[in-house]
């Protein structure tokens, strides 16, 4: 029970670095994209994202259609280790 | 350090395909037969927690910003195989969903972020802690873990990047110096985070640094310290 605990505490504060990375701390200018915007590489992508910068195409810039992503991508983020958590547990119980 | 599409030489990226592979196929062997019951919400809640905490972006040096990665806490918590399976999972949903890195260089940046970025800050926070045998050696430890850790990641990024000759027209040497001389601030940073979370951990959770680890067989786990001494303060 005490692990279930942990779990819904992570979400929690997961919830809270979404609200705080996409109001507060949300300005991305990494260093490696400087560097290689500095460097003129071109990006080449082979793959259309559907939420390319973690926003929706048509609401860029829409800090509560961000959070709502972040928040889904965080719990499906979490569905996904959980998951694959069990696969792996439950080939060993086999 | 994502690297996104057309950065890297294909046969650059194949090669990392390459290795990375191996390094999965050993990670989902090895993890099999440690993984509990137990492991499990940890595990998915690390994943989740540094996904998440890869949105926030903190102002550094130059006017550019930096993220956690998140992957020397991951790999000292769960060990470095689990660590790179939830890398894995991070990286795959931000490449696939939100661009953050490519496709074709998918597995460069896995062994950068979660190959490179989880084993090394593991390996050099065991070292310490088996000299030490204390939490401040466990403190110690992470912090030059994570710093070590991200400064590496940089220069293998940067390596990768130098020897692009199709894609990146730059030397090796101007790419491998750009990037380590930021990531060594960024790592100051994941070093302080990664210390802290280990302190809040140590005072309030201490079981869950001490539950059984994937790990290389020759390299071992972690001294049993923590719970036995009731947590040093």
């Amino acid at each position: 029970m005490k692990y279930e605990k942990l779990a819904i505490v992570g979400i929690i504060i997961s919830i809270i670095f979404v609200i705080i990375g996409c109001t507060w701390l949300s300005l991305s200018a990494e260093t490696f994209d400087e560097i290689a915007e500095k460097f003129g590489a071109k990006e080449n992508l082979i793959w259309n994202p559907p939420l390319p910068d973690y926003e929706m195409p048509g609401f860029e810039g829409n800090l509560l259609i961000n959070t709502i992503i972040g928040i889904i991508f965080t719990i499906l983020t979490f569905i996904a280790a959980y998951g694959i958590g069990n696969l792996l547990k439950s080939k060993r119980v086999k | 350090m994502h690297i996104p599409d057309g950065f890297l030489d294909p046969w650059i990226c194949l090669m990392m395909y390459a290795i990375t592979i191996i390094f999965w196929i050993f990670s989902f062997r090895k993890t099999k037969h440690i993984l509990e019951d137990k492991h499990i919400p940890l595990m998915s809640t690390l994943t989740a927690m540094f996904f998440a905490a890869q949105m926030m972006n903190f102002p550094i040096i130059g006017g550019t910003t930096a993220h956690l990665l998140g992957g020397p806490i991951i790999g000292i918590t769960l060990g470095p195989y689990a660590g790179l399976i939830s890398m894995t999972v991070i990286l795959l949903i931000q490449a696939l969903f939100f661009g953050d890195g490519g496709l074709t260089t998918f597995g460069a940046n896995v062994w950068n972020m979660g190959i490179i970025g989880v084993f090394i800050p593991y390996i050099i926070c065991l070292a310490i802690v088996r000299i030490g045998k204390n939490t401040k050696s466990l403190l110690i430890g992470a912090f030059l873990g994570a710093l070590i850790g991200d400064v590496l990641a940089a220069i293998f990024a940067g390596i990768e990047l130098g020897i692009s000759f199709l894609s990146f027209p730059y030397s090796i040497q101007i790419a491998v110096t750009a990037m380590a001389t930021h990531h060594f601030f960024i790592g100051i940073g994941e070093g302080i985070i990664t210390m802290i979370i280990l302190s809040i951990l140590i005072k309030n959770r201490p079981d869950l640094l001490e539950l059984p680890k994937a790990t290389p067989y020759w390299l071992g786990e972690f001294p049993k310290f923590l719970i036995s001494k009731g947590g040093e303060k």
